[in-house]
């Protein structure tokens, strides 16, 4: 111990006990940092961002009706959830967005944390990519990047959420329809 | 000495932001909302807050007189409106988006933002809690005119305001604004 208190000084040391926790929690975090996409706004024909935090869907639990229908189902839904934060951007030409405005999301989607699905489908053209965040074989986070030629929309939710249940949220709390859905067959039909 | 002076400078402008920050917390963010929107893109606002109420009230009484189905969002009376109309909004929306959502962030929560290089548009919808209501903010800018509008829904109509907030923002202000149609 001593040792290591002879090759790290007292304030290297602070530091370092002050940043390992926060660097653990944003590890397990599976909420992904958007803002970096921030400065495309100037360059869309149109730019959405949605920020439903935990407040939000709880006032949603607490709002919505349970005996409509609709607003029965998103309150399932959305049961559970920490977070849903939407970025999406038009734009009325092509190369808008780079490779290094993909790469302020990717970087963040790395393993252990995440992992990639495959078997995934959307009706968007160009390319879509989903990946999940798991701890403890638990999933507590999913993001999509749908990039398309002349549009580049993120999504990341925040708790325990699958492919089926996000293919129900769309449309709804400002997701937008992306048409997801697994493309691998249920076991009885292969 | 000069480091003093450095120090008491440093001070002065740091109360004086926190002082500037705080005022805007504690008082009315309909009215800090206005101001910054004038301060920013250089125009005056007016103020129709009694032509809204009334607007309000003869949309109700026109649409049950005709036996349709009045949905209303906001609370008949709780409607605080101002527009800005044939002015310039000129400037850097990223800039004032910044601003806005640091202003609002520590008492409204932020529902959906969208923003339109091309047009110039800008729409903003925030919430928070008022006793077993909401109050809902909705800043809307074009590139000749702007809208603020603060009102208090119901639950039902957050629920409907949350299901699709840019149809719900669009139906805010044009209760607000009826009136003037």
């Amino acid at each position: 111990m001593r040792s290591l208190f002879r090759t790290f000084s007292t304030p290297a040391l602070v530091a370092l006990f002050l940043i390992a926790p926060a660097v653990t929690v944003s590890a397990q975090d599976p909420r992904i940092q958007l803002s970096h996409l921030d400065h495309l706004a100037t360059r869309a024909s149109q730019t959405v961002d949605v920020s439903v935090d935990e407040r939000l869907i709880q006032l949603a639990a607490k709002v919505f009706n349970d005996k409509d229908e609709d607003e029965a189902q998103i309150k399932k839904l959305v049961s559970g959830l920490k977070g849903i934060y939407v970025k999406s951007f038009e734009f009325d030409n092509e190369n808008e967005y780079s490779a290094a405005d993909l790469d302020t999301i990717k970087s963040q989607l790395r393993e252990p944390a995440w992992s990639r699905l495959v078997n995934v489908t959307s009706k968007r053209e160009g390319n879509v990519e989903v990946y999940v965040s798991l701890v403890g074989g638990t999933v507590n986070g999913l993001t999509v990047l749908s990039a398309e030629p002349k549009e580049l929309t993120v999504v990341n939710i925040v708790g325990p959420v699958d492919l089926e249940k996000l293919a129900k949220l769309e449309g709804s709390l400002g997701i937008p329809d992306l048409g997801i859905k697994s493309s691998k067959k249920p076991k009885d039909e292969q | 000495m000069k480091r003093t002076t450095a120090i008491c400078v440093s001070t002065i402008l740091l109360l004086t932001f926190l002082s500037a920050t705080t005022s805007f917390a504690k008082g009315d963010d309909f009215d800090s909302v206005v101001k910054m929107i004038e301060q920013f893109y250089s125009v005056r606002h007016q103020s129709l807050p009694f032509l809204a109420k009334a607007g309000m009230k003869v949309a109700g009484t026109a649409a049950k007189v005709r036996g349709g189905d009045f949905k209303r969002f906001a609370d008949a009376g709780s409607i605080k409106l101002a527009t800005f109309e044939d002015q310039n909004f000129n400037g850097d929306f990223t800039v004032f988006r910044k601003s806005l959502n640091d202003a609002m962030s520590s008492t409204w929560t932020p529902l959906i933002q969208t923003l339109s290089a091309t047009d110039g548009e800008q729409t903003y919808i925030f919430l928070r809690e008022k006793g077993d209501k909401f109050s809902v903010l909705v800043v809307t800018i074009e590139q000749r005119d702007a809208t603020v509008v603060q009102a208090t829904v119901s639950t039902q109509g957050v629920a409907l305001l949350m299901k699709d907030p840019e149809q719900g923002a669009r139906e805010i202000t044009k209760e607000a604004t009826i009136d003037q149609e």
